[in-house]
């Protein structure tokens, strides 16, 4: 080993807004440069393939300039299920001007403009909205939107896993207005004790909200299939076979799990999103959405009845080139002009810059989408289990103006403290009274207690954690059930949170939850494309902030009286 | 918070690695293989987020050697796949342990008789990992190889990694491909370190 003594060279002297401009938190945030040929490119590359169909024998047998013989299985999946073969070849040699034009044109409707995205290639897709801004992007969004009313989805998860954190914060997330909980564990084996807390924490804060909890699969498709979860979203597909055969998966056997979810009538969409591929080192030497694009027509050709896309885990590789947000507002619309629910992202640590947090939101919360976030964090950004969201608790209010400001609706609102409160307080007394009623761990009133006045897991007693982990073990091997915890709530003298509980769990009987963009309203009414189906026309159409909506959400934290000044409005 | 990036002109420790020949298997019951990826101290000279490769080994070699084991590093062509590196190193190591390392600073704790896809420890996180970790996990891995049951080096977490590193990690994951050398075994190699200014 030898060493040599170090040269010193001068560093450059710099300027003092130099410096400045150095220290915003914005420059925390990484960039890189684009590299289309490994598919490290947003939307416009080269490398991707010209649109083309043909069509012989009723059977699609060129696509997008690949021969069937040389067909990938994502190929295949997508010519075999997820075009319609009779419509192929005339839509897909339409101008791509004409679709993107009909996509922001308030004369065409949804129902014409899906009777030609059916018939369209990825590379078509691609085409197409290639041609669009981030505005029309915004207005074709509007209209294509599968549900009428949009909705936000929050994540309610604890740092240390605890059941009572994850029951208080969902019931105070649900009265904030969030249509779907989603929970996920640090620790995997405590997932029955919070998912059965997220649950209970749901209908008390509002009946009829909807909730999950990620997982490895089997265990997310049995906590569904016993009624202790309502839906199912953390399927995750990918654009390229390489990457899908790196998870030991297929399009067809996802298509195979959806179809076990569908059969008990449970809820459930796909995930996927720009970079993952790339990220994976996996692109093929293809755009990021163009990829995307062969997710989300992989999951129309499975059948589900939508997806989670805009990126989710891998934001930060769009975020990072050229053009990025601008592909994930867009393939945020592909999922809703091919007639998907779209559950669209926001849901990730983003950046360091507020500014840069907020501007990446609005072409998903200005139009609206069925889901505006999936989700929101409704814990503080350091208790959530899916790396931290782009929004947390500590914007609520943010959000709350912000929908207030612009007249939108993403699907939020203010509510006042002492209610906030006494939902907190009552989740954690149910999940008590259930955990007792069922022989789980006890909670004490102590945890009652922080629970009504947390921020964050650390402002709980610690658990006892092996004695959790004994309880969540016996929830599977007792094969507790939905219904076992209505029972208890029942028992415990919860009559009302248990009557939610079994109309959510009722719902899987009738199916009306498989229907396109379900969601549940506070009186149970399943709200879905097929009766609240997204009627935009141009102005004065559609969803409108209007009425009881709207005069919830004028309410803010503080805003002074306008009969007396001196006062603020309650 | 997420470390700044090194801007300073601290002199830099630099390391060499010179091919010695095909990677054999270990017959010291008492040594830990250190194996790296195609491009570390090679195409690439620094982590993530700026440790140089040197400092890396150095730290890695210390924390085996503190514990009274020796160390042996060699380098795997064939694949940038840190499971496939390291499960390669544990099978050539006396001790049937490995510390494999990608360039961007990713590293795992394997052992020879695990199912490649599994480990003793792993550390996904690169951003996170900087020179007293690098110690550590040599530490925990020549404690492995003595047949000790150390406690895990604890994994740190940060939200905030993702929209700092996400996409310089692909980056660097699609570069550390591109120097992958198809069908090449693994070779011994020895290192140098000097002292130099980084300019």
């Amino acid at each position: 080993m030898t060493e040599t003594q170090p040269r010193r060279d001068p560093q450059p002297r710099h300027s003092l807004r130099t410096e400045i401009l150095e220290a915003r938190p914005m420059n925390l945030d990484g960039f890189v440069e684009e590299w289309p040929e490994k598919g490290l490119v947003a939307m416009e590359s080269d490398f991707d393939p010209a649109p083309s169909v043909r069509v012989e024998d009723g059977r699609i047998v060129e696509l997008d300039g690949r021969a069937r013989a040389d067909f990938d299985f994502m190929d295949t999946f997508i010519a075999n299920h997820a075009i319609d073969v009779a419509s192929a070849e005339r839509c897909t040699s339409m101008p791509s001007a004409q679709i993107a034009r009909m996509l922001i044109d308030p004369g065409a409707s949804r129902d014409e403009v899906l009777a030609v995205t059916r018939g369209l290639t990825p590379a078509k897709i691609l085409d197409v909205v290639k041609l669009m801004n981030v505005v029309e992007i915004m207005q074709g969004m509007q209209k294509m939107r599968a549900r009428r009313t949009p909705a936000n989805q929050g994540h309610s998860t604890s740092a240390r896993d605890n059941p009572i954190q994850v029951a208080a914060d969902a019931a105070e997330g649900a009265l904030r207005g969030f249509a779907e909980l989603e929970t996920t564990l640090g620790v995997l084996r405590y997932a029955p004790l919070v998912a059965i807390a997220l649950q209970v924490g749901a209908q008390v804060g509002r009946g009829g909200v909807l909730t999950q909890c990620a997982l490895e699969e089997a265990t997310e498709l049995e906590l569904g299939m016993r009624g202790i979860t309502a839906y199912a979203e953390t399927i995750s597909i990918y654009g390229t076979e390489s990457v899908f055969i790196d998870g030991d998966d297929t399009p067809w056997s996802k298509a195979f799990l959806a179809s076990a979810y569908a059969s008990r009538g449970i809820k459930m969409r796909f995930t996927s999103g720009t970079g993952s591929e790339v990220q994976m080192g996996n692109a093929e030497g293809k755009s990021m959405l163009y990829l995307e694009i062969r997710c989300i027509l992989m999951a129309k050709g499975a059948g589900v009845q939508g997806l989670q896309n805009g990126s989710i885990s891998c934001i930060g590789v769009p975020g990072a080139v050229p053009g990025g947000l601008r592909a994930v507002a867009a393939e945020n619309l592909v999922a809703s002009m091919v007639d998907l629910e779209c559950a669209s992202g926001n849901d990730q640590s983003f950046s360091h810059s507020a500014m840069r947090r907020t501007a990446r939101a609005m072409p998903q919360l200005l139009p609206g989408t069925d889901f505006v976030c999936s989700g929101y964090s409704a814990v503080p950004n350091p208790d959530n289990m899916f790396a931290g969201s782009n929004f947390d608790t500590e914007d609520y209010d943010d959000w709350n103006t912000i929908q207030r400001d612009l007249q939108v609706d993403g699907g939020l609102r203010h509510v006042r403290e002492d209610e906030i409160l006494q939902a907190r307080n009552k989740a954690a007394r149910a999940l008590q009274t259930l955990f007792a009623q069922l022989d789980l761990p006890a909670i004490t009133d102590q945890e009652v207690e922080a629970a009504t006045y947390a921020n964050s897991s650390n402002d709980y007693p610690l658990r006892d954690v092996l004695t959790d982990l004994k309880g969540a073990q016996a929830v599977m091997d007792r094969g507790l059930t939905g219904l076992d915890l209505v029972r208890g709530l029942e028992a415990g003298g919860f009559h009302d949170v248990a009557e939610n509980l079994l109309t959510v769990l009722r719902q899987r009987v009738s199916g009306d939850l498989l229907q396109t963009s379900a969601v549940l309203t506070a009186d149970f009414t399943p709200l879905s494309a097929i009766n609240d189906a997204n009627d935009y026309a141009g102005p004065g159409t559609g969803y409108r902030l209007a009425g009881e909506r709207w005069e919830q959400l004028k309410k803010l934290r503080h805003v002074t009286s306008a009969t007396n000044p001196e006062t603020e409005v309650r | 918070m997420t470390t700044p990036p090194t801007t300073s002109a601290q002199p830099r420790r630099t390391v060499t690695l010179t091919e010695t020949g095909p990677a054999t298997r270990g017959t010291r019951r008492d040594e830990v293989v250190i194996a790296v990826s195609p491009a570390f101290a090679g195409h690439f000279t620094r982590t993530i987020v700026d440790v140089p490769h040197a400092e890396v080994l150095r730290q890695l070699l210390a924390g085996i050697e503190e514990q009274g084991v020796a160390a042996r590093i060699i380098r795997v062509r064939d694949t940038a796949d840190l499971a496939a590196i390291s499960h390669t190193g544990a099978r050539l190591s006396g001790s049937g342990i490995c510390v494999g390392i990608l360039s961007r600073g990713t590293t795992m704790i394997h052992q020879k008789d695990l199912a490649r896809l599994s480990n003793l420890e792993l550390f996904p996180q690169s951003p996170l990992l900087d020179e007293p970790v690098f110690r550590r996990i040599g530490a925990n891995a020549a404690q492995y190889a003595k047949g000790e049951s150390p406690e895990p080096v604890p994994t740190r977490n940060d939200q905030m990694a993702r929209p700092r590193w996400q996409a310089k990690a692909a980056l660097l994951h699609l570069k550390e491909f591109e120097c992958i050398e198809p069908g090449r075994g693994p070779v011994e190699v020895q290192p140098a370190f000097e002292l130099s200014s980084t300019g």
